[in-house]
């Protein structure tokens, strides 16, 4: 086996060196003429995403969780088009990685529609997978093309291709190394007969997204040539190599302000697959010096025997996403911007495990990544003259739902529900709130899918979508709200459900600059529940989470971890409520304008709870109105009793550092409070 | 115009006399060498205090007070809520900000860096 190290995959992501001849046709582009040939990159890959899009399947691709993107001869990160960030610097990796080893056997020609899904080899699990293409000008290579999205089945041992108790790899299904699927322009029928034969509980979503990936990196890399012959290769050559100069030189001169330091972040969440105990999911220790940064994981729980582990590569993916709406959103998504990111992973942490782990859900285990590099960022550039782009978390919860069985098109099915995970808070800004029901932190731009559209694709009715109140992290600036969503098995005797996520027992995100993150996420569902009554109460608008929570409909509640293994639901009955996390909060609540208070209880997106006990403001109970006297007095009399309990430094350490969570809890953490590797993991 | 940075969003850093100080009362935390939550006053409190349960049983969206507490960090002078932090109980508090003092105050001297009139960090150009 040649499955890249984590010496070679960091390797890969760097940019190559500059051939004499791609230095030579620098001069080829002038100034103007680069303006002009960057907007031509983006518009071919626009016009792939589009493709993307509307030839895609399932839920997330039709909702535009992918990218496109294009390459140099080396394999270096160009440009692309987004959806996702997630796959924004790794496909290099695959690149470079088939023009080391197959080059000779099978050879790359003209034609060639190469593939992978294997995170082992680079990407970030196996539901996410590429088609890349060579693209051949005059009979030489010249460029790569490729096109990533997640597909809801991969034929592991539960439906939806993140199975929650998947142990090791060899339970998740398909895991392809990179390989040629395709030859002279057409793509395999018994390779597609293997997707459809590992797809069987969704055939045609998996089958579809197969040759969605592939039209689409064959539209840009058509779109390229017909570049290279109008412009010439010079000048093509010469401006890719100048991108990356380009974006290289954007990118450090952004990070050149910050003060020099060490920044740091804990996050912990609570979950391994179905086994549940404490961890330290990330522990980041960013150096930032000069024009770089350094990202250092060390510290971080050792990994585990279910599938929530991350290869390096994936946990860089996450990073990608916070870096490039955030930090380099006006760069374009290239090898180079993160030329001046070192980074450093502990063996067999979660974070970096084993080859023989299970991954498919690397995008659980790396919420704690996605977090802490906002947390980290957001300290070392607020003191600059960026700090509007400073923000606390986003949500980061990922709570996704899949339901599997045969649709009331007599279709077998597999698909996650894009509404919840692409719902979530935005963190709470430095100069703002958060944007209630942002979208999906793994994929800014997906799109929340219509109520109308998902019963028509999916056997179920949806009774009600709302703002959840108090599921944004309090602060002066609050973080954004998620959503509520009801869904009810309907037209079909039976679904299959299952859910992935964590953040049940304790939440992952930490706030910034004295907000309080969101609050825990539980699995709910009802049993017993008078459907029609609920359905006519759907219909008048007057059912909510509220009324529901308050068991207005009947039954009864069933309380579980958000993560649940796959099981069916009956007819008519409620599959599950739904629930998207908010952002993390900013700032000290009792700083909150009293006004936006009163605000947030008049939309519904806080309680009158937390405005009288978050955010200590009174109101008038005649008017409802915020009373201003009231309130300055009452904040003022809560800061007071702050300073009144706090503690001293020393004094508080006296009781703190003697105490320590339950040993039970502490299985999957690692050593107590270091989070050292303590046992070798044994994986079968 | 003192040589401070508004480096958090209650926290200034006067790099002269390399001192954290309240952004909102300018009350002294403490040595900028040294981590500002040092300065502070501290107090824990149980999560559901602050996002209470809504449901019975176990899983109620509150986080479990065995697994998490919050830390508050008051400011002395004013009682400003400077950070928090959700921690297991017992785990050492995070020293989240360690700047160079000697690189910034290289990098402002040789005009490098400069600050503006907000107090923010830019490259000179
Ligand atoms: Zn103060």
């Amino acid at each position: 086996m040649s499955y890249p190290s984590l010496e070679e995959k960091l390797a890969a992501l760097k940019v190559s060196e500059p051939t004499a001849y791609e230095r030579s046709c620098l001069d080829a582009v002038s100034p103007g003429d680069y303006e002009i040939g960057v907007q031509r990159t983006a518009d071919i890959l626009d016009e792939g995403y589009e493709v993307f899009m509307r030839s895609s399947r399932s839920q997330m691709g039709v909702a535009g969780d992918s990218i496109v993107a294009m390459f140099n001869a080396q394999g270096d990160l160009v440009n692309a088009s987004a959806g996702t960030y997630l796959h924004a610097v790794i496909p290099p990796i695959v690149i470079k990685y088939i023009l080391k080893n197959f080059q000779e056997n099978p050879g790359i020609a003209d034609g060639d529609i190469w593939y992978t899904n294997d995170a082992l080899y680079g990407g970030i699990h196996n539901p996410d997978q590429v088609a890349i293409m060579p693209v051949f000008f005059e009979g030489e290579l010249v460029a790569w093309t490729a096109a990533l999205s997640h597909t809801t089945e991969t034929g592991a041992c539960e439906p939806g291709g993140m199975p929650v108790s998947a142990k090791s790899r060899f339970d998740e299904g398909m895991n392809l190394p990179p390989m040629k699927i395709g030859h002279d322009h057409v793509l395999r029928h018994d390779v597609i007969e293997m997707f459809a034969a590992f797809g069987l509980r969704s055939e045609t979503s998996v089958t579809v997204d197969l040759r969605a990936r592939c039209t689409t990196a064959d539209r840009v890399r058509v779109r390229l040539l017909e570049m290279f012959a109008r412009e010439g290769k010079d000048f093509v050559t010469g401006l890719f190599r100048r991108m990356l100069i380009e974006a290289e030189q954007g990118a450090r001169k952004r990070l050149a302000s910050w003060p020099d330091g060490v920044y740091r972040c804990a996050t912990f969440s609570d979950s391994a697959g179905t086994e549940h105990g404490l961890m330290r999911n990330c522990f980041m220790t960013m150096t930032k010096k000069d024009d770089t940064l350094h990202l250092d994981f060390t510290g971080t729980s050792p990994e585990n025997g279910s599938s929530y582990n991350a290869h390096p590569q994936a946990v860089i993916g996450h990073l990608a996403n916070y870096i490039y709406e955030y930090v380099f959103h006006d760069l374009p998504i290239s090898s180079a911007t993160f030329q001046p990111i070192d980074f450093e992973f502990p063996p067999n942490s979660m974070l970096s495990p084993a080859p023989n782990a299970a991954t498919s859900c690397a995008v659980m285990a790396a919420t704690g990544a996605m977090s802490s590099i906002a947390n980290c960022v957001g300290r070392a550039r607020f003191g600059t003259t960026e700090w509007r782009q400073v923000t606390a978390s986003l949500g980061n919860g990922g709570n996704a739902s899949v339901l599997a069985g045969v649709s009331q098109w007599g279709m077998p099915f597999a698909d996650m529900l894009a509404y919840t995970i692409n719902t979530e808070g935005q963190g709470a800004r430095s100069h703002s709130d958060g944007i209630n029901a942002y979208g999906f932190p793994w994929c800014a731009f997906g799109r929340a899918p219509d109520v109308e559209n998902m019963e028509n694709e999916l056997p179920m009715l949806v009774p009600f979508s709302q703002h959840w109140p108090d599921s944004g992290g309090a602060g002066k600036h609050r973080g954004g709200v998620g959503t509520a969503q009801l869904w009810v098995t309907h037209h079909v005797p039976y679904v299959v459900f299952m859910s992935i996520a964590d953040n049940s027992i304790v939440q992952t995100p930490q706030p910034l600059f004295g907000g309080y993150t969101m609050c825990t996420c539980p699995g709910l569902s009802m049993e017993g529940v008078d459907i029609p009554e609920l359905l006519r109460a759907g219909d008048e608008g007057t059912l909510d989470l509220a009324s529901l929570l308050a068991g207005k409909y009947g039954g009864q509640i069933v309380s579980e971890t958000y993560a649940r293994t796959a099981r069916p639901v009956m007819s008519d009955q409620v599959i599950t409520l739904g629930i998207s996390t908010g952002g993390a909060g900013y700032g000290d609540p009792l700083d909150r304008d009293p006004q936006a208070v009163e605000k947030d209880v008049t939309d519904g997106l806080i309680s009158d709870w937390s405005a009288t006990n978050v955010y200590a403001v009174r109101f008038n109970e005649r008017t409802g109105r915020v009373d201003p006297e009231a309130t300055t007095a009452f904040r003022r009399e809560a800061l007071a009793e702050r300073k009144a309990r706090g503690k001293t430094w020393d004094e508080f350490h006296e009781g703190w550092s003697q105490r320590k969570p339950p040993e039970e809890v502490l299985g999957l953490y690692g050593s107590w409070p270091d989070a050292a590797v303590v046992n070798p993991l044994m994986r079968m | 115009m003192p040589n401070t940075i508004h480096v958090a969003e209650y926290l200034d850093l006067d790099v002269d006399s390399e001192r954290w100080h309240c952004h909102s009362c300018g009350q002294d935390v403490g040595d900028a060498r040294d981590n500002y939550k040092k300065g502070l006053l501290i107090h824990e409190r149980d999560p559901g205090e602050v996002h209470p349960p809504l449901i019975d049983g176990e899983f109620t969206f509150a986080p479990n007070p065995e697994w998490i507490r919050i830390l508050e960090f008051y400011c002395p002078g004013c009682g400003r809520q400077v950070e928090t932090e959700y921690l297991p109980p017992g785990h050492p508090i995070t020293h989240d900000t360690e700047i160079d003092l000697d690189s910034l105050k290289r990098k402002l001297a040789a005009g490098e860096l400069r600050i503006d009139e907000h107090g923010k960090l830019e490259v000179a150009t």
